[in-house]
């Protein structure tokens, strides 16, 4: 494989290996005879962000004859992997700096992909990436049409709204609740247009410093902040990771776009995807995904029941741990779900994945393997599916902790959080009355 | 010697000196400093004061401040006294002379009483500011990288000095030992890496007429030098020698010798400029030169002639 590249597709290139950087670690380059992909998955395999150049993208985009046979159905594309660190620090020179970068890669077990980069200078510089051995394949492609419900934000909204949280949350839940429903008790002005969604921070509250850590919810007008708004039918909320999130939104604001993002409920993937504009053209030679994995539990209770699901990462067994508190009696059906479901004794663990991945790894035989591929899942409880057009998405991409041993640990099973701390719809809570900007009114009411 | 026999005064200083702008002094000195700690070895004569600085017999900077960058150079000794004193002690000193607002112009005196160098603030009636470094005797004889030229001709080339300093900065990701080969044809300059990854940065002659701005090779030569020391030849610039544009000549010796001169401006911009102690009409030119010699790594690899 041959390429060159140069002007605004060495900055878009930078930006794309920028983002991939923020989400994981190598980087696997796949070369179709129309495109080249790059894909990368985080440690934790909670996030899988893909990028699609199309070989308008390039100035210059050959694949050697027995590459391009290869890259026939039947048989696997050339494909090669490296790690990320190396490639932004090939990218350190800086863009304005560069004429034109050639990258080569001569064959398909070639040791090290080559890149040139040619400077305006007039130096030229030549670098080697040692490619890594094995070349973890992992192609996720999810169905647009397959989620229920969709936003579209401008990336400088959605910062605006994510510099409200504390810098380093690590998970958001979004609440999505259907507009056009009807709002019976929402505020003291009885508005029917709320607002309709809610972005919260989730804190785990099995670690220590739970309570020291800034909780945040947010209420949003769609009409007001997203460019778009789809979702019908029940709230639903997901719960996802920060991180990931911010890389992709530096990526689109760079790259001048809105952010699309699909979702359906809680436990299952979001996708994120650039929305280019319709009579933007020049926009079509490249295209991103951001695949995240949501938490099972749904933060959608009771206020006073709010803390329980939040006690626990739930995995593919449903599995809730924590002793239920009283449960109001305008339960809804969704409360009541929850509740049934709990009842098992509490246990703790860390939803946090970096950290949970290794102790997860050591306390179970059956986690997953760093080298496995992504659709075959050692998970006893769930059918491994393979990676076909039938189930759009593995479930494994929802297990990115492993199943940890059952080993209860009555430490904290709850927040000491005080659920009246907690905003929410809780009518004798005076504070909901304070004029904040953002906080004006509950999000509406979603039970019953 | 009695005093009485020699016309001069024994007890005059060896140098009294006065420099106008502390600051291009720090900035000189500051350009050899690639280490917390390190001694130096200052050499006075009656054309100005070297200032040696020497890492584990390898590597060695200079720093050469001529007389003409001074405001006034009474030199008074016999022979080239040396001494040696701590490099980091006389930048941080020379700073605390330089507060902005003040005029920033020292007195360096040597030997005081105890064979300490002095230095003194002047220019200001109000306030004196002293200080008095000690000084010792040079461990070791600092020898001079004999540096040589190859057979009949030079090998050399003049670069700009911001572009050697980013593929030094680049050349760090790949290993710790640096090659860098020289060939007449095509004319180019290669520094090769080699390590968990590979990189290459060539110098074409002939991409740009500004990249290389003097190249002068017969032979096609190549040698290894270890990073860290090629690394500290440019990693302590002042800022002024990117604003002005400056290059750094690049020169290998027999043997591999490496050597790299910088220029750096001791004068402020925009500064008076104080006639020279020679007492010509002319502006002196206030530049300091800096010299690095770095030696090869021994390697069996060599593609020169012996």
């Amino acid at each position: 494989m041959e390429l060159s590249m140069s002007g605004g597709a060495l900055r878009t290139f930078t930006r794309c290996a920028t983002c991939l950087a923020r989400v994981g670690s190598d980087l696997v380059l796949q070369a179709h005879p129309a495109k080249l992909e790059l894909h990368t998955l985080n440690s934790s395999r909670s996030a899988y962000a893909s990028i699609s150049l199309a070989r308008e993208f390039f100035d210059d985009f050959r694949l050697s004859a027995p590459a391009a046979a290869a890259s026939a159905p039947s048989s696997p594309p050339l494909q090669c992997s490296v790690l990320l660190k190396s490639v932004l620090s090939v990218l350190r020179t800086p863009t304005a700096a560069l004429d034109r970068i050639a990258a080569s890669l001569p064959h398909p077990d070639a040791p090290k992909l080559q890149l040139t980069l040619h400077c305006l200078n007039g130096v030229k510089k030549t670098y080697w990436i040692s490619c890594s051995a094995e070349a973890e394949v992992q192609t996720l492609s999810l169905d647009r049409g397959s989620f229920s419900s969709h936003l579209t934000i401008r990336p400088r909204d959605l910062a605006r709204l994510l510099s409200n949280f504390q810098s380093s949350l690590q998970e958001l839940t979004v609440i999505a609740t259907d507009p056009a429903a009807g709002l019976s008790n929402v505020g003291v002005d009885g508005e029917v247009e709320g607002k309709a969604v809610e972005l919260r921070s989730y804190i785990d509250p099995t670690k220590d410093d739970c309570d020291t850590r800034l909780h945040t919810q947010l209420w949003i007008d769609p009409i007001e902040e997203f460019v778009e708004y789809v979702h019908s039918g029940d709230p639903v909320d997901v719960t996802f990771g920060v991180k990931e999130l911010k890389a992709f939104l530096t990526f689109c604001e760079g790259c001048e776009v809105d952010i699309l993002l699909f979702f359906q409920k809680a436990g299952e993937p979001v996708l994120l995807v650039p929305k280019f504009g319709l009579d933007d053209g020049s926009s079509s030679d490249f295209d991103a995904t951001l695949v995240l994995a949501t938490m099972l539990v749904s933060q959608l209770t009771d206020s006073n029941v709010a803390q329980q699901p939040a006690n626990s990462a739930q995995h593919a067994e449903p599995r809730v741990s924590a002793t239920p508190p009283p449960v109001p009696e305008n339960v809804s059906n969704h409360t009541k779900i929850w509740s049934e479901l709990s009842g098992s004794a509490p246990k703790s663990f860390e939803v946090n994945r970096e950290k949970h991945t290794q102790k997860g790894r050591n306390a179970n035989a059956n986690a997953l393997n760093d080298t496995s591929m992504l659709h075959s899942v050692n998970a006893p409880f769930k059918t491994p599916v393979a990676d076909n057009a039938n189930d759009p998405y593995p479930k494994s991409l929802q297990l990115n902790i492993a199943n940890l041993s059952p080993d209860v640990v009555s430490d904290n099973p709850r927040s000491q959080h005080h659920p009246s701390n907690w905003v929410g719809a809780d009518e004798e809570d005076d504070d909901e009355e304070e004029d904040e900007e953002l906080f004006v009114q509950t999000t509406p009411h979603y039970m019953d | 010697m009695s005093s009485s026999t020699s016309g001069r005064d024994d007890d005059a200083p060896d140098l009294i000196c006065q420099i106008d702008c502390v600051h291009g002094m720090v900035d000189a000195l500051s350009s050899v400093r690639w280490k917390r700690h390190q001694d130096a070895v200052l050499e006075l004569s009656e054309h100005g004061i070297v200032v040696i600085v020497e890492e584990s017999g390898c590597l060695q900077a200079k720093v050469y401040l001529k007389r003409e960058l001074f405001m006034e150079y009474e030199y008074a000794a016999e022979g080239r006294p040396r001494f040696g004193l701590s490099l980091g002690l006389l930048v941080d000193c020379l700073n605390t002379f330089s507060a902005p607002g003040h005029s920033s112009a020292v007195e360096i005196r040597y030997p005081g009483p105890d064979m300490q160098l002095l230095l003194k603030s002047v220019g200001s009636p109000d306030s004196c500011m002293y200080a008095e470094i000690r000084t010792r005797i040079p461990d070791t004889i600092s020898w001079d990288y004999h540096f040589e030229h190859a057979a009949n001709t030079q090998v050399t080339f003049t670069v700009k000095s911001a572009v050697l300093k980013e593929s030094i900065e680049d050349l760090e990701w790949p290993g710790s030992s640096i090659q860098i080969q020289m060939q007449p044809d095509p004319p180019s300059v290669i520094f090769k890496g080699e390590g968990h990854g590979d990189l290459e940065i060539e110098f074409p002659y002939y991409a740009n007429t500004e990249l290389l701005i003097a190249f002068q090779c017969d032979q096609e030569i190549a040698y290894r030098y270890k990073y860290k020391f090629l690394r500290a030849t440019t990693s302590n610039f002042p800022s002024s020698i990117m604003k002005e544009n400056r290059g750094s000549k690049v020169s290998i010796g027999n043997g591999g010798m490496l050597k790299i001169q910088h220029l750096v401006s001791v004068a402020r911009p925009g500064m008076q400029y104080f006639r020279n102690v020679a007492g010509g009409a002319q502006q002196p030119s206030r530049i300091a030169y800096i010299e690095f010699f770095v030696k090869p790594e021994e390697d069996e690899n060599n593609m020169n002639d012996a």
